[in-house]
């Protein structure tokens, strides 16, 4: 894959390793670091740890139980900011994967929306979902508000939804409730109808269709294209006193998203990620997702989207500045405020270390992007940033 | 309000609260239904298992938002670190609902920590005893059915069975069992261990 000696690398200050993750297929580069030996390869002795919440993820990491967790993509920047309790600088080398996320909501839900709307949904053109969600709001009884789940406040999944949203005219603070539940509780909630729908990461949604609860409506991808999604968060200080350490768990895990990128490779880790150990679900619902072949319903021919989830391609790894920008802004209504500009791009230089990407891509003799910041929501098809650097379509919804 | 699905944890600190003068208003075991139960019942402070994937629904309530109108805030000194870490040893967290003294809401925390640290000590013992229990129980009926059907002395069925646990890498129990499983249908009585 590439001629890096690891002798060669700064020596680790600490080998032995524990590193938190979710129950989330996109997990995968954790995992396939592990079983690649890959992390041994660096000279890193990991030890995989499955966590229940967000919550405990950030707060093993704070706490020093852990070394490195799979974080949310705004995580790194709104525990900086000390915005949920706990103020820790935290920092990210390393996007682990783009997209991933889907909308799905209960069937009765979904037929009221194609009765209502002009043309068939049935391509999942998300403008078109996003009115017809609208216009079932506005002529439903005001007092029963439709209520739509995520699994944690500050994450992409509930950026995305209130972007699906307001694109269909909605105020998501005032027009519908959003709950946050527990991914495990997402599926029987909506079968039981305590909530209309729910923006997650997969296999839930795939657990959904695959029931017949729930119709997919609208990916993540089709909402924000090649959103960051997970990214490797440290400890600023953590960082500071294990430089080497941290670098070789990068390259480590660089390497896991490289090999995932291809295609070939996915259907073999499916089976492994299934296992007990590691998300311990059943190899059926991690398939759709991973693969790229979803079904929107139960009973409909699955499409083909090799997009789902993207690691490494269109240099996904690489923490770009103006997406944590844009990120904040976004968490500004969540939070009751408004930051000023300054704030923002200390906040997001301080915790999006483009030089850390940097100095990994080198070392894997990767060209990474030479700018800090990108045009966002402009590009609809893969395109040329600058000689060598491919990046992926960056279309998004909007008002 | 408390949160954790080891009932006979969640009673202990119920008791230790009661007998400090607190007033514990619900114990839920699971995380679902959280949500309706804070709105029901506006608790001012929620304790909850760290193993309870409850947490970061807990999280979504500190931030502004019509439909939940109570701050929830993650109850540690921002420059206490080692409040965090002792929580996160113990497994045990807690959220304020609304601003509370903070001298009169730390001894519950801490009083949470000490019962979830001496139930984790407790029951490391328990589960050491069990085993231990369990393992002698295993080779003493191994040596037994030896002795029986070999007809040889104890000293000497407990040689056998080390050798055979040295042999095939197994512990002296496994081993144990191994033996148990072999002889015990030989013998034809069915009697294993189960």
């Amino acid at each position: 894959m590439n001629n890096l000696n690891p002798k060669a690398l700064p020596g680790a200050e600490k080998q032995h390793l524990h590193l938190g993750y979710m129950r989330l297929s996109d997990s995968a580069p954790l995992i396939v670091a592990q079983e690649l030996n890959l992390y041994t390869k660096y000279g890193l002795d990991v030890t995989l740890h499955r966590e229940v919440s967000w919550a405990n993820i950030r707060d093993k990491l704070i706490a020093g139980s852990f070394d490195a967790v799979q974080m949310l993509a705004p995580m790194p920047l709104v525990t900086t900011l000390g915005a949920t309790g706990i103020r820790a600088p935290i920092i990210t080398g390393l996007v682990l994967s783009l997209n991933g996320n889907g909308i799905t909501l209960a069937p009765p839900l979904w037929e009221q929306m194609s009765a209502l709307a002009p043309t068939s949904l049935h391509d999942r053109d998300p403008q078109a979902t996003a009115n017809a969600f609208a216009t079932v709001q506005r002529q439903g009884d005001k007092k029963q508000v439709l209520t739509l789940a995520t699994v944690h406040l500050f994450s992409t999944h509930t950026l995305l939804l209130r972007m699906w949203l307001r694109a269909g005219g909605i105020d998501p603070d005032h027009d519908v409730r959003i709950i946050v539940l527990p991914p495990a509780q997402m599926v029987d909630s909506l079968a039981q109808g305590v909530i209309d729908g729910f923006c997650v990461g997969e296999p839930w949604n795939s657990i959904a269709v695959a029931y017949g609860v729930g119709v997919l409506a609208s990916s993540g991808f089709d909402i924000w294209n090649n959103a960051p999604e997970k990214v490797l968060g440290v400890l600023e200080d953590w960082h500071t006193r294990h430089p080497g350490t941290h670098l070789r768990l990068r390259l480590a895990l660089m390497e896991a998203c490289q090999w995932l990128a291809d295609m070939d490779n996915r259907e073999p880790i499916i089976e492994l990620l299934s296992r007990s150990e590691y998300l311990d679900l059943p190899s059926d619902y991690l398939r759709p997702s991973l693969t790229g072949n979803i079904s929107h319903d139960r009973g409909e021919t699955p499409r083909q989207q090799k997009h789902f989830h993207v690691f490494s391609r269109y240099n996904a790894g690489f923490p770009w500045r103006s997406q944590a920008e844009l990120i904040l802004h976004q968490c500004e209504p969540l939070l009751g405020k408004v930051f000023d500009a300054n704030r923002i791009a200390s906040i997001t230089q301080q915790c999006f270390r483009t030089d850390l990407y940097r100095e990994t891509a080198r070392l894997l003799e990767m060209q990474a992007p030479d700018k800090d910041y990108k045009t966002e929501g402009e590009h609809e098809r893969p395109y040329v940033f600058s000689e060598g650097i491919e990046l992926g379509s960056d279309l998004m919804l909007s008002p | 309000m408390l949160v954790d699905d080891h009932p006979e944890r969640s009673a202990s600190v119920e008791e230790k609260l009661k007998a400090s003068g607190f007033e514990v208003i619900c114990r839920l075991p699971t995380a679902a239904g959280i949500l309706f139960q804070i709105e029901q019942l506006q608790p001012d402070l929620v304790l909850i298992d760290l193993q309870s994937p409850g947490r970061d629904v807990l999280e979504s309530l500190s931030v502004v938002n019509s439909y939940n109108p109570k701050p929830v805030v993650m109850f540690s000194d921002e420059d206490d670190p080692a409040f965090i870490e002792e929580a996160v040893d113990a497994g045990v967290t807690a959220y304020m609902m609304e601003e509370l003294n903070p001298q009169r809401v730390k001894p519950v925390i801490d009083l949470a920590i000490a019962q979830f640290k001496s139930y984790q000590s407790l029951r490391q013992a328990l589960d050491d005893a069990r085993t231990k229990l369990a393992s002698q129980s295993v080779i003493e009926e191994a040596k037994q059915l030896l002795m029986a059907q070999r007809g040889i002395s104890e000293d000497k069925a407990h040689k056998t069975l080390r050798t055979l646990s040295m042999e095939t890498n197994q512990s002296l129990p496994e081993a144990a069992r191994s033996v148990i499983q072999i002889l015990g249908k030989n013998s034809g009585n069915g009697n294993n261990d189960e």
